[in-house]
């Protein structure tokens, strides 16, 4: 008989294991549904995951899309940690892109080297507002963070929409959705000629490096630790609790805003309807199998960005939806917190009772 | 018809915990009997199993003689066992009718009839079809017993069935309750709360730590007997050796303080005044659950209160919070070790950076100055007896005994002129008492001052000055020490005068 027992302490080495376990089920499950789809579950699997990454452009392309996947998360960490459920980076991206899309908008026919950091720092500003409407609400009506942020996606959404059709529409664009393309002054450089990979992964280096630093080694960091252990200890220990929650939503939505800015000024260069494939959804896969630590969070961003490349590659090659790609997605997380179950529990062998 | 209700030897033990050892009672219909302890005693796991919400470990219950295996809720309402939990169980946003019939497989007229005359006969009245979110705490029981009647059953469970209610809504509950019995239906009252068992009841039974304390007759009992097997003093004559004389100056003083809470669970505290001098302690006595751990948290500024009802060495502070009140000297030691005191998967020494204050040096200019940190927590190990040398340790390695000492190291190592502490040996072994005991009194000794607020009689008559007495959130004027008996003290705590 198998007997289920909870750990006398949570287990260190399955903390770390677990992720790796879901993503082992996830494909696992993957090849089983290609399966029951009537495809060769080995050879889908390797369009998939393999095929994407295999050349310098692919292997390019899957750092495009790990960059905002991996500074949304980085954000989104801080709120975790300390007990906070920031869902709407999607909107924080969506406004970060808003705001310095229409600063960027400003300068459309000048150059300058002064440009690019202010569009920068325009969206940074645009994600800050953003998630800071969840965290007074939060902090001053009581109101659930979850369902707030989760809304405001759609709210941003939405206001994107109306800007790219109605005022901000290309004078010259033919009615299409879209603004005017930015000066190039206002794009982030192109790393290497002929490849879309921009500046933002550097943005990107920097959250990891700095979240590393304040976690581990700030005061704040270790109020953020106490505040997502127990809040009855942190509201012991006397610190102020509304402060840091604005503080970390603050700065999720700092990075989300810039994810947004990179998307805009990267590979895209002007603003229209669909900015982005639902990163911030995504980051919070991203944060949560990254296990909420700086250099966890730089490999799930580039395990999760190739399901994004999988599922293109899989639609060309195999006419599968690309929505193949978000089943993927869903499945990791939905395996990680199956096998979080063995991180408070184990299995025990036991002989039968009678 | 007459029910029979009989527990035998039932035992359940969780990882850590005996919370029914060997348990035998027998139940009488026509009579209301009690089940009384604190929090903790082990009550509420054996109305658990009677509801068939948990099944025993070991033993059995008998229904009118015949063996009765409760594998679910289920089982217990088909034997016609009802049971009333003391957080309600209800849809709020549907109808008092629609709660009524959720769980039943009778045409709603019939229902509506069936509903309509037990409300008739025990004179209820409330109006079936508005939604529950409408209705007072006291309705909710109402709809709740209703829900239970439906079913005519033979035992009906009340656990703490008053925590909510206001005296009115109670006394009607009483009177309820007794036309139940008249009419045969067993009833078992669950409690800590000693009047009402006085009042209502006619046999009680006491638990203590998952053990059967006594069975008797109320009319046998008085307030104080009961208190006393419940919080299972011996009436111990030990005390510390008094002090000849006290510096008469005041080093705390609480004026009109006022809590009063949004939760119905907690209990408000009403116009409390003491004050405290230094090297003096004033024991808080009371049962578990009349507001001892609201004042902790007043106390502590966990809750924040007006600015002038604490005075602290000259200094009004009831706005400041905890981190605050730390800088004048002051220090804190809460009842619940590991959830609140001590965060079990921190570090030893990242649990000691909890007591943080500026002259600590322990985060300079927003950075954690780990060697500071560690420096200190090495000194809080040797000087307080933990036993361990590796402050790398996650903290829920060290036994509850030296995680407490860790704890009052770390808010002693700063000598604090007061130190607030709640139920600080709760759960511990007797050595690891004996110590944190003898450290409190010298604190004492060293003009330092304490508020120990405690649900040990014993630990309270042995290190307290003074002693004053908490119900229901109001506080009885300080007694001298050497006045108090423990008669007395049983009293206050039932409410009495």
């Amino acid at each position: 008989m198998i007997q289920i027992v909870k750990r006398d302490q949570p287990s260190r080495v399955v903390f770390f294991l677990t992720p790796v376990l879901a993503i082992l089920l996830t494909l696992i499950a993957g090849g089983l549904i290609f399966y029951i789809l009537g495809f060769k579950p080995f050879e889908a699997l390797k369009f998939f995951f393999i095929v994407p990454i295999a050349d310098m452009y692919g292997f390019s392309e899957l750092l495009l899309k790990a960059t905002p996947l991996c500074l949304i998360a980085i954000g989104l960490s801080f709120c975790f940690k300390s007990n906070n459920w920031n869902i709407g980076a999607e909107g924080q991206l969506t406004f970060g892109a808003i705001v310095s899309g229409g600063v960027a908008l400003l300068f459309y026919n000048q150059e300058g080297f002064y440009i690019l950091p202010i569009v920068i720092f325009a969206g940074a500003i645009g994600g800050m507002l953003y998630a800071s409407i969840p965290a007074i609400l939060k902090t001053y009506f009581n109101t659930n963070e979850i369902l707030v942020s989760l809304m405001l996606v759609y709210v941003s959404k939405l206001i994107l929409d109306y800007l790219v059709v109605g005022p901000w529409s290309n004078p010259e664009g033919f009615n299409f959705p879209e603004t005017r393309q930015f000066s190039d002054s206002a794009r982030l450089p192109i790393l290497i000629e002929g490849l879309r990979i921009h500046a933002g992964i550097f943005l990107a280096l920097a959250a990891v490096a700095i979240s590393w630093f304040i976690f581990y080694k700030t005061y704040l960091g270790f109020q953020m630790k106490v505040s997502g252990f127990s809040l009855k200890t942190a509201k012991y220990a006397g610190y102020k609790g509304k402060k840091m929650i604005i503080l970390v939503f603050l700065i999720s939505g700092a990075c989300a805003g810039l994810a947004g800015v990179g998307e805009i000024t990267g590979p895209i260069g002007q603003l229209h309807r669909e900015i982005s494939p639902d990163y911030g959804f995504t980051a919070i896969i991203v944060a949560f199998l990254g296990r909420l630590h700086p250099v966890g969070i730089i490999f799930a961003s580039l395990v999760v960005a190739i399901t994004y490349l999988g599922a293109e590659t899989a639609q060309i090659f195999m006419q599968i939806p690309k929505y193949t790609g978000q089943v993927f997605q869903g499945m990791i997380l939905f395996f990680l917190l199956a096998s979080d179950y063995l991180l408070f529990f184990k299995f025990k062998f036991v002989g039968s009772k009678k | 018809m007459n029910t029979n209700l009989k527990v035998s030897k039932i035992t359940k033990i969780y990882p850590g915990c005996i919370a029914n050892k060997n348990i035998s009672l027998e139940f009488n219909s026509g009579k209301i009997y009690a089940l009384l302890g604190e929090n903790g005693a082990g009550k509420s796991t054996l109305v658990k199993i009677l509801s068939g919400v948990i099944m025993p470990d070991e033993g059995e219950i008998f229904l009118n003689n015949k063996p009765l295996k409760l594998s679910s809720p289920i089982d217990a309402k088909k034997n016609n066992i009802g049971m009333v939990f003391q957080h309600f169980n209800l849809f709020e946003t549907l109808s008092v009718f629609e709660n009524l019939i959720i769980d039943s497989n009778e045409t709603r007229d019939n229902l509506r009839e069936k509903i309509k005359s037990i409300m008739d006969k025990y004179n209820f009245s409330i109006d079936l079809d508005i939604p529950v979110l409408n209705l007072s705490a006291g309705q909710k029981q109402k709809v709740e017993i209703i829900r239970c009647l439906i079913r005519n059953p033979e035992v009906l469970i009340m656990d703490e069935p008053t925590s909510v209610l206001t005296e009115q809504e109670t006394s009607e509950l009483f009177s309820s309750l007794k036309k139940f019995s008249e009419e045969g239906i067993l009833i078992i009252y669950i409690t800590h709360k000693l009047k009402e068992v006085m009042s209502i009841c006619d046999e009680v039974a006491v638990m203590r730590k998952g053990e059967l304390v006594s069975v008797s007759k109320i009319i046998d009992e008085k307030i104080e007997t009961l208190a006393n097997k419940m919080v299972g003093q011996n009436l111990k004559t030990i005390k510390k050796t008094k002090q000849s004389s006290f510096s008469s100056e005041q080093l705390i003083k609480i004026t009109n303080l006022n809590f009063k809470s949004e939760d119905p669970f907690e209990t408000n505290l009403s116009d409390i005044n003491f004050s405290v001098n230094r090297g003096e302690c004033l024991g808080i006595a009371g049962i578990s659950g009349n507001g001892q751990s609201e004042l902790f948290q007043v106390l502590s500024g966990e809750i924040i209160s007006d600015k002038n009802s604490i005075e602290f060495n000259k200094t009004y502070i009831g706005d400041l919070n905890p981190q605050e009140r730390r800088e004048y000297l002051m220090a804190f030691s809460p009842e619940d070790r590991l959830e609140q005191a001590a965060i079990p998967q921190m570090k030893i020494f990242e649990n000691v950076a909890l007591n943080n204050f500026k002259s600590s040096n322990f985060f300079n200019n927003g950075l954690i100055n780990e060697d500071k940190i560690k420096e200190h927590s090495k000194k809080i190990i040797s000087d307080f007896n933990v036993n361990t040398d590796n402050i790398d340790l996650k903290s829920q390695f060290l036994s509850g005994g030296n995680l407490q000492k860790l704890i009052i190291g770390r808010e002693l190592i700063t000598s604090p002129d007061l130190l607030i502490c709640f139920n600080p040996t709760w759960g511990l072994d007797v050595g690891a008492i004996n110590y944190i005991h003898e450290t409190l009194i010298k604190i004492n000794e060293q003009n330092k001052s304490i508020i120990l607020i405690s649900t040990d009689t014993d630990e309270l008559l042995k290190l307290s000055d003074k002693i004053s007495v908490i119900n229901k959130g109001k506080l009885s004027k300080t007694m001298n020490a050497d006045e108090v008996t423990s008669e007395k003290l049983g009293i206050l705590m039932g409410g009495g005068n």
